[in-house]
């Protein structure tokens, strides 16, 4: 033990780093919480897929005009009569909602085929 | 000193390792078409850019196929089928070949996601290959690809099918009205 009078104690030490430097602890643990969060955000934003309908990224502007808005895509009431004119109006949702689905269905894979890309043994160099 | 020789004989056991499992796809996938011609990796060297060009063109409006055919299957289930169910249920319809159709078309849609999801990925690698200098596996990456659009065009089909047996089942069930009380 030393018998110095001004020496501090280990538990002094402690408490004289906290008091100087608490706010920038403060600050330093806020941002390493964040980019941790931020971090955790985007590993889910990827494995679940959402990243893929994301279209507010830079460089979709003109695929951003193109999308369907799902609010317009009209609901069928799940209680009441089934007369006639509710099984017409599911008839006419359904028509008009498989007619949409036909409109943006996939192409075949015929637009990335070899002949298509230029990459196939015919192709001219 | 004997214990560190052996960790770096393990390590370097390892990497070989990954490095040839890492390898055997793209070779296999060269060897299964057979071997490509110098000619014709020369005709894929110089053609990769205009043909990466074209592929970005196309995952741009993939990608915008994706969120529109999304949300359409997406109302189709749970804005017209699951209502018409409970609906048809409460008016003494026997539902249970629709809700058995309603059913296959949500596993298939979540199949369709999932599928697009690696043809996503699949389509991204073979964008991201330098393919002035890597040539075959570009064109191994290309053929992936195009795999698995394959598979997403024929999930997209079985999806129409349940949407015609959906139909098919509705009319059937219309012209054969409630069930009766006993």
């Amino acid at each position: 033990m030393s018998n110095d009078p001004f020496q501090l104690k280990p538990s002094e030490v402690t408490n004289e780093i906290w008091m100087r430097y608490k706010f920038l602890i403060f600050i330093g643990s806020a941002v390493a919480l964040a980019c941790a969060l931020v971090g955790v955000a985007m590993i889910l934003y990827n494995a679940s897929g959402t990243a893929l309908l994301d279209l507010s990224r830079p460089g979709y502007q003109q695929q951003r005009e193109m999308i369907e808005e799902s609010k317009q895509l009209k609901a069928f009431e799940p209680t009441g009569e089934l007369d006639q004119q509710a099984i017409d109006e599911f008839r006419a949702l359904y028509a008009e909602r498989t007619k949409r689905a036909a409109e943006w269905a996939f192409s075949d894979d015929n637009v990335i085929s070899d002949e298509e890309l230029g990459i196939a043994e015919t192709s001219k160099k | 000193m004997r214990t560190a020789s052996i960790f770096i004989s393990l390590v370097i056991a390892l990497g070989a390792t990954l490095a040839l499992v890492n390898i055997q796809p793209a070779n296999a996938r060269a060897l299964e078409r057979g071997i490509l011609t110098s000619e014709h990796i020369e005709i894929i060297r110089n053609n990769c850019g205009q043909a990466q060009s074209i592929m970005t063109q196309l995952h741009k409006s993939d990608q915008l196929l994706r969120v529109n055919q999304g949300q359409i299957y997406e109302s189709i289930t749970s804005k017209l089928m699951a209502p018409f169910n409970s609906r048809a249920g409460l008016n003494r319809y026997d539902t249970s070949q629709l809700a058995t159709i309603t059913n296959n078309f949500n596993n298939n849609l979540n199949d369709y996601r999932d599928l697009y999801k690696d043809y996503d990925a699949a389509l991204q690698k073979a964008l991201d290959i330098d393919c002035r200098n890597q040539p075959v596996p570009f064109y191994d990456s290309v053929a992936v690809a195009r795999e698995k659009r394959q598979a997403v065009h024929d999930k997209i089909g079985q999806l129409f099918d349940n949407i015609d047996q959906y139909e098919d089942e509705f009319n059937r069930l219309i012209e054969e009205g409630p069930i009766s009380n006993v």
